[in-house]
């Protein structure tokens, strides 16, 4: 029913999984907190030891120093403000945190920052054009009211953009399989359709 | 117009695009967890592993030495807070931390306290608890239930109701039926987190939380801490999704509050998905027996509902849905009665139409069965026994609908094609099913308060503590501000989601649109009197029109026979900048403590069945078209067309949203959604979104929602019957109704999955 995850079909988690895997390994001295973080990126990190961490989000350039644990979610969301990406699951099965990485949809909660050393995402904030044009996808979504409480929306929009920049929009059929990661629960399902097919034409190449 | 936004008939307001749609794709729409909070410290919960026993030992040594660990809030630290209550605001009495005896599984064992989010939670699950464990006792048929009659233990749920002699009308009756249903126990899961963030400035508290409740959760949560509840702030300005789920509050904001104060610094815990399903609420499995009697002629002489509900082992909960089937059509005689069922489960709470969603179904589905026996029309069934006066109490409907609603969505649905014949329909390798169902929600309405400010330049804020949960009730609110003051919605700004404004009832039960708006109109209603005093005084410029009919329109005063004058210059002659008006709304019939009870977060209910003059409801028709392969046996619902009569549409856009919603929900309902209890445990397995089912966007293809026009000047003075809860009411029946049609299975207990269709 929705996209699936290795790691938590065992019922691990992957945090419980590093945490195991390091307990197993605890020999190097491990840094008391972020303060002491001024050490470059090792090429190999250690789990806790903060890690030199450069992404750029939404063309701006960020710096960060990151327990190697963080995902990229946590980064956008605690990290850098940007609280437009919502976590819906921390699994890989909603697709709420859904944003782009080099122009591919990529579940945010599924990938570590440090893995998006040098990548370019864009969230949900970087859409609207800066003198506040939105995105047609965003148009669409509002003129086809495809959300409700509108927690799931900035991972459907990222996600229909995605859809239509893989050929993943030609038929009504293939909007709703390709947007079944997505879940939601007030279940805009129809109107999301009927958004994607009116901005799908604009998005194209935008 | 488009799908979305269906012109508005009768009755029925603009479908205006909602105010907050540009916040929401944009990603500015600030859910709790979202707000900006400096110097944040995370929680992580440490829940337990077992269902029943005691906590004999924590050993906390691992977690302690996580670098980054702040704290760890377990047993004994809250022991100068007072235990939660259960009822009203409160999700249960089960105080986790206040004592070691373990209620159900997954219950708080501690809250860890880090510098991040991955040290919290690693140190979370380092925690370590030695359990004096005892068998638990799962659900329904575990040995150690305990079963209790529900009538009385809610007051919401006062008695079994009852007419007639069933006993002897169903031994008499011609044709009958005795059947057995059941319905699975059922999360939430908003797709919003379940979270807290709390902060103290001095001895003022701020919690940041999605809520459904904020006032109910300041009183609650000042009284746990001892507090005076003005100096408890709940924020909760946009709740992704709610269903129920947010509006009792559950014990972690108590311990994140004490964690805050501990530290100093603000906390935010965020629950996993996983521990949602122990630390939230649920909707509990249901179980019901059903007999109807009536004569060949298709007239029900007989109907007897029984129900068995499951709870916890220190909270009677009731859902108690017999009040509303009792009353669904004209039985000659009814019979109820409702038994909670305790184990050693976490304690349930509402879930989107707790009481209807399982009862309804069950009737429902025992109502397709009786037209079957009858060798009837289902449709032809139901007018047959459509109702002068409810049953029970004998009164009249303050409004009735259900046939309009019939005959349109079968109209639109192509229910005369349907060839009545089990299995008749088909198409290639798909047997064809075709099925229809009622829907019912009790109309209820409660106190609200509501400020409104119009300026001289025409700007209105609207200030009310109601709860933007998807609903669109800021876009409503905001409307009957519009209309009341002849304002365009874009000068309207709408406030709400903050203990500190007005207070609003809970946003459940499907009071709210009509709740609010009233209060709304009242406070509006309130500046227009003013303004046409100050507008028709001497000297001023509608002098001597004091006997004229008024209206607002585009910053003018309007008299009836053309003559005008601006706001601004009335404005001008009060010399004020702005007029603004606090109103109390109280429903006809409140108490005179109604308005006292609604600040102290407790508002009454009126409406529904408990008024004197008449019973209120809001009804639709629902009807189904299953496809089912004839090899594998997969169940698809192509196609659904629901009619609905709700009185007063505020906005069709909104309201065709939420019914669309709700049909999707019921589709859920009879095809996904379940959580599995390892009956061993007692404990739930298919703890998150790959194996709790819910629809996706590939299970829904066709479905077509019809507002049928409706007027109804008793619910409330606003008109409005809710509908966030009618659209799941009742799907579910007519989905176990289409697959008898296509395959001559009645399918009784939920969800229908391929293994039923197997057999
Ligand atoms: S938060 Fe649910 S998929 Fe990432
Ligand atoms: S709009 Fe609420 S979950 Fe999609």
């Amino acid at each position: 029913m929705s996209q699936p995850s290795a790691l938590s079909t065992n019922g691990l988690s992957r945090r419980k999984f590093m945490a195991g895997t390091v307990s197993a390994a605890a020999a190097a001295p491990l840094l008391a907190s972020r303060a002491e973080a001024t050490a470059p990126a090792a090429a190999q990190p250690k789990l806790r030891q903060p890690v030199i961490t450069s992404l750029r989000i939404n063309k701006q350039a960020y710096e960060l120093s990151l327990d190697a644990r963080t995902s990229l979610l946590d980064a956008l969301r605690d990290h850098i403000g940007l609280t437009g990406t919502k976590k819906g699951c921390d699994h890989g099965q909603c697709g709420a945190c859904t944003v782009l990485v080099d122009g591919k949809r990529v579940l945010s909660c599924l990938s570590f920052a440090v893995m998006n050393d040098g990548k370019d995402v864009t969230t949900i904030e970087g859409l609207a054009s800066t003198d506040g044009k939105l995105h047609p996808m965003q148009q669409a979504f509002i003129d086809h009211d495809a959300f409700q409480c509108g927690y799931c929306t900035p991972g459907q929009i990222m996600s229909g953009i995605g859809c239509v920049n893989e050929g993943h929009a030609e038929s009504e059929n293939d909007i709703r399989e390709y947007m079944s990661g997505n879940i939601c629960r007030c279940a805009a399902y129809p109107n999301i359709v009927a958004a994607i097919l009116q901005a799908r034409g604009e998005t194209k190449g935008a | 117009m488009d799908a979305a936004a269906p012109r508005p008939k009768e009755n029925q307001g603009e479908p205006l695009p909602r105010v907050d749609a540009r916040l929401k794709v944009t990603g500015q729409a600030h859910y709790p967890a979202d707000l900006p909070t400096a110097n944040l410290a995370y929680g992580a919960l440490a829940t337990s592993r077992i269902a029943k026993g005691r906590v004999t030992k924590l050993r906390l040594d691992d977690a302690r030495a996580v670098p980054g660990l702040l704290d760890i809030v377990t047993y004994g630290d809250m022991d100068k807070v007072d235990k939660p209550k259960f009822g009203n605001s409160g999700a249960t009495s089960i105080g986790p931390l206040h004592d070691r005896t373990i209620f159900h599984d997954g219950q708080i064992i501690a809250l860890a306290v880090a510098e991040t989010f991955e040290a919290a939670e690693e140190a979370a699950q380092l925690i370590r608890a030695e359990y004096e464990e005892e068998k638990p006792t799962a659900s329904f048929d575990s040995p150690g239930t305990k079963t209790v009659a529900a009538a009385g233990k809610s007051p919401m749920f006062k008695e079994d109701v009852k007419a007639g002699d069933f006993d002897a009308a169903f031994a008499a009756a011609a044709v009958k039926i005795d059947q057995r249903y059941s319905t699975p126990t059922q999360h939430h899961n908003p797709i919003e987190l379940f979270s807290t963030t709390a902060y103290w400035q001095g001895d003022q508290l701020v919690v940041h939380e999605p809520s459904q409740n904020v006032t109910g959760w300041k009183v609650e949560l000042a009284r746990q801490l001892k507090m005076d509840p003005a100096n408890v702030r709940i924020v909760s300005p946009f709740i992704g999704g709610a269903f129920g789920s947010k509006g009792p509050m559950t014990p972690r904001t108590a311990i994140v509050a004490v964690a805050a104060k501990r530290l100093g610094r603000p906390v935010r815990c965020v629950t996993s998905r996983m521990q949602a399903f122990g630390t939230q609420t649920y909707r509990a499995e249901t179980r019901h027996r059903i007999r109807i009697g009536a004569g060949k002629d298709g007239r029900i002489t007989a109907f007897a509902h029984e129900g068995w509900e499951v709870t916890s082992r220190p909270d009677l909960y009731v859902v108690g849905g017999t009040s509303a089937t009792g009353r669904m059509y004209g039985y000659g005689s009814v019979l109820t009665h409702v038994s909670l069922v305790q184990a050693d489960r976490n304690t349930p709470g509402y879930m989107r139409s707790p009481p209807e969603t399982p009862y309804v179904y069950a009737l429902e589905n025992a109502m397709d069965e009786m037209a079957v026996a009858l060798g009837m029309d289902p449709v032809e069934f139901r007018r047959i026994n459509e109702p002068k006066t409810e049953p029970i109490g004998k009164k009249p409907f303050s409004s009735r609908s259900l046939i309009q609603c019939y005959d349109q969505a079968a109209a639109a649905f192509g229910w005369a094609k349907r060839d009545p014949k089990v299995g008749a329909m088909r198409d290639g390798d798909w047997l064809v099913g075709m099925g229809c169902a009622t829907a019912i929600y009790p109309s209820a309405v409660a106190p609200c308060a509501a400020r409104v400010r119009l300026t001289s330049d025409g700007e209105v804020r609207v200030q009310c503590g109601s709860h933007e949960i998807g609903t669109g009730i800021r876009t409503v609110a905001g409307q009957m501000a519009s209309e009341r003051l002849g304002v365009a919605i874009d000068k309207i700004s709408v406030e709400m989601g903050d203990s500190g404004l007005p207070p609003a009832p809970v946003s459940g039960g499907s009071i709210s649109t009509a709740s609010v708006c009233s209060a709304v109109l009242k406070a509006c209603d309130a500046i227009r009197s003013k303004l046409f005093a100050a507008a028709t005084a001497e000297g001023s410029p509608l002098a001597g029109s004091h006997n004229e009919e008024f209206d607002l329109a585009d910053g003018k005063i309007v008299a009836k026979s053309g003559a005008s004058a601006k706001v601004e210059d009335v404005m001008k002659i009060m010399q004020v900048g702005a007029i603004e008006e606090y109103a109390e709304f109280a429903p006809k019939g409140a108490t005179p403590e109604a308005l006292k009870k609604l600040y102290a977060g407790t508002p009454e209910f009126h409406g529904g069945e408990q008024d004197e003059d008449s019973v209120k409801y809001a009804f639709g028709a629902e009807f189904v078209e299953v496809r089912i392969n004839r090899y594998t046996r997969e169940i698809r619902v192509p196609r659904i067309v629901g009619a609905f009569a709700a009185g007063r549409i505020m906005n069709t856009r909104t309201a065709r949203s939420q019914l669309m919603g709700g049909m999707i929900w019921g589709i859920g309902q009879a095809l996904h959604e379940a959580t599995e209890v390892d009956r061993r445990y007692a404990r739930y397995v298919n703890r998150d979104l790959q194996d709790y089912l819910v629809p996706v966007n590939a299970d829904i293809k066709d479905l077509q929602v019809i507002l049928v026009p409706e007027v109804d000047h008793a619910v409330n003075p606003a008109g409005v019957k809710g509908l966030g809860e009618l659209g799941n009411v009742g799907t579910a029946a007519a989905v176990a109704s289409a697959v008898y049609h296509a395959t001559g299975k009645r399918i009784r207990d939920l969800p229908i999955r391929i293994e039923q269709l197997l057999a």
